[in-house]
């Protein structure tokens, strides 16, 4: 059974495991060309991987995370611009984990324009990436296409504020006191981290690696509690609803 | 190691030196959530890494030369683009395959098209892009990012 899983959370991993062990059975001169000519690769890789880890656990150490998004709503202008692009460029992750955050960011009173920026910056500006890329393509390929990169997310950002209003965008409102029934996990957001646990362990669980709620039923006395932690969840995957 | 990868072995050491400095807890905290990051991911990176050799052993250097050299460039690219879109795999392993394929003679054309909308256009992840923003946001900017990824790996095919 534990195998099944595996395969099933590495579909890509056991499909190429499996083309070996036939090329080993076939062509076992074909296979062993293929490991050599793999190599190369992965001995660059092994060097690079340690760079890109730290650098990847520094970034968010040395950027004040926090500061920026509570300052973010009434910036605006050219400043709000390069906010939302210092913003979108320190975060790890994929870019469907910026969603959650740019809503929150939305709510807030962040402009399309900025949304745009930090959502492209989430996905292709990244320091440890920039690494990665000089280290496999050169300096010369990584940075020439980081300028035109950095170029077009601007004039992007522009065409989609100029084209998309601010009204076809579902925000959810904020809910008065009284209407809170209950709290909502959005697992599919949720990175596992754990913090919601540590701050409110009556409530929250970690369950194979996302956070699930132990207790549904909230007490009016602890929303103060559990707005904190929906402010502190660093994926914004819990909300009120 | 070439120049390169050691002068980035020392920016980023010093860096982390002084990151323990400045805040250790904060430093390890967030090296435990790089590290699970790494987890999910690590998967992938071998099976790629190892894809790599399956492909420069059965794609002759002449096929990806002539399918993603500089003849019919503009195709390619364009092709390159929609793989890009629909593919998610980490940006991270994408850098040694896509050098891999550099390497052997594929334009950078291509390359850089297949590398810019595999981060920006996501087709996989859209219906959930829809759900958060609606229809029209979603839409135009993906199309949008489309467009871009095209005309940045143009461009580089001009400079470069």
């Amino acid at each position: 059974m534990n195998i099944m899983k595996f395969v099933k959370t590495n579909k890509l991993l056991s499909g190429v495991f499996i083309a070996y062990i036939f090329l080993f059975m076939t062509m076992p001169d074909k296979a062993v060309l293929s490991v050599k000519n793999s190599m190369y690769y992965i001995i660059e890789m092994l060097e690079i991987m340690p760079v890109i880890f730290v650098l990847t656990s520094i970034v968010e150490v040395w950027v004040p995370k926090e500061v920026i998004l509570k300052g973010f709503g009434d910036k605006s202008g050219i400043k709000g611009n390069v906010l939302s692009f210092v913003l979108g460029s320190v975060s790890a992750g994929p870019i469907y984990a910026a969603f959650p955050v740019c809503k929150m960011l939305l709510k807030k009173g962040a402009s399309i324009m900025n949304i745009v920026i930090i959502l492209s910056a989430w996905a292709v500006i990244k320091v440890p990436m920039l690494a990665n890329e000089a280290k496999f393509l050169g300096v010369k390929f990584m940075s020439i296409r980081w300028m035109l990169t950095v170029v077009s997310i601007f004039v992007m950002a522009y065409i989609v504020s100029v084209i998309v209003k601010k009204e076809s965008i579902p925000i959810d409102k904020e809910l008065k006191i009284e209407e809170i029934n209950g709290i909502d996990i959005r697992e599919q957001y949720c990175i596992g981290c754990g913090l919601c646990k540590k701050l409110l362990p009556d409530y929250f669980e970690i369950f194979n690696k996302k956070a699930k709620l132990k207790n549904t039923e909230i007490k009016n006395q602890e929303i103060g509690e559990f707005k904190r932690i929906i402010e502190k969840c660093p994926a914004k995957a819990i909300s009120f609803k | 190691m070439d120049v390169l990868t050691i002068s980035l072995w020392v920016i980023t050491g010093t860096a982390f030196i002084i990151s323990l400095m400045k805040n250790k807890q904060q430093t390890l905290n967030s090296m435990k959530i790089a590290r699970g990051m790494m987890k999910n991911m690590i998967g992938d990176i071998i099976a790629i890494l190892f894809l790599i050799g399956l492909i420069l052993t059965f794609i002759p250097p002449e096929t990806i030369k002539g399918v993603l050299g500089q003849s019919n460039l503009f195709l390619s690219t364009v092709v390159s683009a929609l793989v890009g879109s629909v593919t998610l795999i980490p940006a991270f392993v994408a850098f040694p395959l896509v050098g891999s394929f550099v390497d052997v003679g594929a334009s950078i054309v291509p390359a850089v098209a297949f590398l810019t909308t595999l981060t920006m256009v996501g087709v996989v992840t859209f219906p959930l892009e829809k759900q958060e923003f609606g229809l029209k946001f979603a839409a135009t900017r993906n199309i949008l990012s489309f467009v871009f990824a095209v005309l940045i790996a143009l461009t580089m095919g001009v400079v470069m």
